[in-house]
């Protein structure tokens, strides 16, 4: 019986090898077919007015958006003690446990500059331990709020440049939110903001942007890194090739911070022929997170007070060899 | 009455999140734009909007004619100063009161135009007919809404928001799903879905008319950012490059690709969602749009709208846009509706508040209220 199943098995995994090998080679041809009559249009390294080129959709490579600092992997974005009581053996907790090992965190040899850390005051970084520890409950992302700046610049969804005369606009696939880069002079808003209010100016090859205005509402990743507002930035965009930018950000904020201190980062050019910045329409996304527990009759199985109670469940799909040999 | 008024709160909420001046203006705003950009386009950058408050289908008087005596237009203008919803109040102290407070200085107007109607074509200046699809569908939705409130004092005193609907005893129907995704108020609030898409602060559909646009124009690619008002708006990418994507992608503001003939860019968009109607066109829905500069500070616009099942033909309209300051104008490309809304969870806590009052006997029906049509609702 084991044997026959053995077999069959490998036929069948035999198959699938063979199906994936002729999907691949035709999405291969496809791609080739595409490239000349609906690639991305011919982008020269510069501008008709010799600037580098940034037109296009551009997105980072990197675990930026889940901790700034280094970190090693982690089990789960939420976690809690194991049955070791070591650090490192702590364990996913509820809110992500059904996810299994898609709900980890990526390790990152980190992308602030200088000794790798962020100079906090002490006060600033109980804070952000304090963030880190009720993430859920405090990060803007989770409910959608605009990202802010330099997050949006390294979340993980595509953005898009589009370089205008005396304006450079920037379109954020999350939160359908956006960034106007002023290239003339404009002076600032009459209110603070969560995106900051940008002016741009060309140093050679390097668009230098100092952004200002923030309101302080806004996170720095997922860690729980946070600022006031009196964050002030100062971007550097520097071409490397025509498809990627360095990105290197001055982070000021005495109320914070003890010093300037900075970031740098690789932006990559999408090169799919199809480079499109498709919209993550998240403010749907949030509402029953957010106000899940003001329906009439509410979907999670229960409330206490303000405390979502989630019960996790994971099914053993039918057709489970193994668990349906267990059971018997 | 805390219920009201937390409603009433959530609602005033919605409509104060965020407040910006904006300052209208169809004069040069000094700084000359080049009028075309160093690629050879031409340059259409700008923050551009209609000034005017221009009726959206030709009144039948006009017939044919596209544009307005000075003479009819001051009339229209006296019309509008001397609309009284432009100041009217229930009762004071009354939850009417607080939840209609809506004068002038909310729903200002604009000064007519040279225009009979934002309508071109057909040249009767009027959306074609309705076909029986879109009319049926839109009969669903009218009756749903007219159920929930049958039992209210707006049904009872036979206001224009109960048109066509009978006072009675409050639906059997009334916790049920409706068979249509929702975008509107409706008297029931359920949960979110039971809001209208400006209450989840989703506002704006594509085409706009009304809002502020500010047009970044890169060699292959333009952004439009839109700003629809109350702190929401939408950002739109032009691409002008690629083919629009397969039809299961569904986005809000659809999937737009646009070219150059000559000096006018053409903008033709395809896959939008089910989710953001336009006048209930959904995912049927295709638009040509034109832009051509005109002068210094005027920008044409004309779209043409397209859905098969909704309308009997496509249907064009023309706007002529203004440049506006880009100096007093430095903030509203930052909606920010959906951080401030306490609007939408004051309406749930509201209602939940409600519903607890009227089982321990405190309180009315909820049903008897009328909580979804706010100004509208009140008898003239």
């Amino acid at each position: 019986m084991m044997r026959n199943w053995f077999r069959g098995s490998t036929v069948i995994v035999a198959l699938a090898a063979a199906t994936v090998g002729a999907v691949v080679s035709v999405a291969v041809r496809n791609t080739a077919g595409q490239g000349q009559d609906q690639g991305q249009a011919p982008r020269p390294a510069q501008t008709p007015d010799g600037r580098p080129n940034f037109n296009g959709v551009w997105q980072v490579n990197n675990e930026a958006h889940w901790d700034l600092e280094a970190h090693e992997a982690r089990p789960g974005m939420v976690m809690q003690e194991g049955v070791y009581p070591y650090e490192y053996a702590r364990v996913p907790a509820a809110p992500v446990l059904a996810l299994g090992a898609a709900a980890g965190v990526p390790g990152s040899l980190g992308v602030v500059g200088g000794d790798g850390r962020i100079p906090y005051t002490a006060e600033a970084l109980r804070i952000k331990q304090e963030n880190a520890e009720n993430w859920i409950d405090r990060d803007p992302e989770l409910k959608c709020y605009l990202p802010g700046i330099p997050r949006a610049m390294y979340m993980p969804y595509p953005f898009q440049i589009s370089q205008g005369t005396d304006k450079i606009h920037m379109t954020f696939g999350f939160s359908n939110a956006a960034r106007v880069i002023h290239l003339n002079d404009v002076t600032g808003p009459p209110d603070y903001t969560y995106m900051g209010h940008s002016v741009g100016r060309w140093e050679g090859d390097t668009l230098v942007v100092d952004v200002t205005y923030f309101n302080g509402k806004t996170w720095l990743d997922r860690a729980g890194n946070f600022h006031s507002e009196d964050l002030q930035l100062t971007e550097r965009f520097s071409p490397m090739t025509p498809d990627a930018i360095w990105y290197e950000v001055t982070i000021t904020d005495p109320e914070t911070f003890t010093r300037p201190w900075t970031i740098a980062m690789p932006l990559y050019r999408r090169l799919e022929p199809s480079a499109t910045v498709l919209d993550y329409p998240c403010i749907e996304f949030a509402e029953e997170f957010m106000y899940g527990n003001l329906r009439r009759e509410p979907l999670v199985t229960r409330w206490e007070g303000e405390t979502m109670i989630v019960e996790i469940t994971r099914k053993i799909p039918p057709g489970d060899r193994l668990h349906e040999w267990y059971r018997r | 009455m805390r219920r009201r008024l937390l409603e009433s709160f959530g609602v005033v909420t919605v409509f104060v999140t965020i407040t910006v001046t904006l300052h209208l203006t169809s004069e040069s705003v000094g700084g000359q734009a080049p009028a075309s950009t160093a690629w050879g386009h031409s340059n259409l950058e700008g923050i551009w909007l209609d000034v005017y408050a221009t009726p959206f289908e030709r009144a039948p008087e006009f017939g044919t004619r596209e544009l307005a005596t000075a003479e009819e237009r001051s009339a229209l203008d006296q019309v509008r100063m001397g609309d009284s919803g432009r100041d009217r109040r229930g009762p004071p102290g009354s939850s009417q009161d607080v939840s209609g407070a809506y004068n002038a200085v909310y729903t200002s107007v604009k000064p007519a135009g040279p225009r009979t109607s934002l309508v071109v074509d057909p040249p009767n200046g009027r959306i074609p007919a309705l076909t029986p699809e879109a009319q049926q569908n839109n009969e669903v939705r009218r009756q749903w809404r007219i159920m929930l409130m049958r039992n209210t004092p707006t049904c009872e005193q036979g206001a224009p928001a109960c048109e066509g609907g009978q006072f009675g005893p409050p639906s059997p129907r009334r916790f049920d799903v409706p068979s249509f995704y929702n975008t509107l108020r409706m008297n029931r609030h359920d949960g979110p879905e039971d809001q209208s898409s400006g209450d989840r602060c989703m506002l704006g559909a594509t085409p706009d008319f009304n809002g502020f646009r500010r047009i970044v124009q890169g060699e292959d690619s333009i952004a439009i950012g839109y700003d629809t008002g109350q702190g929401q708006g939408f950002q739109r990418v032009v691409y002008l490059s690629g083919r629009h994507p397969a039809s299961p992608i569904r986005l809000r503001h659809g999937d737009s690709r646009g070219h150059w003939e000559g000096d006018t860019l053409v903008i033709e968009s395809t896959n939008f969602s089910p989710k953001f109607p336009y006048r209930g066109s959904g995912e049927n829905r295709k638009l040509v749009e034109r832009y051509t500069r005109v002068d210094e500070n005027t920008l044409e616009y004309e779209v043409t709208i397209e859905d098969p099942t909704v309308w009997a033909a496509p249907w064009t309209v023309r706007q002529e846009l203004k440049r506006q300051s880009d100096e007093e104008n430095r903030i509203y490309y930052e909606p920010r509706c959906h951080e401030g809304n306490y609007g939408l969870p004051a309406l749930l806590i509201g209602a939940r508040v409600d519903e607890q009052e009227f089982e321990a006997g405190r309180g009315p029906d909820p049903f008897s209220m009328d909580t979804a049509t706010c100004v509208n609702g009140l008898p003239e």
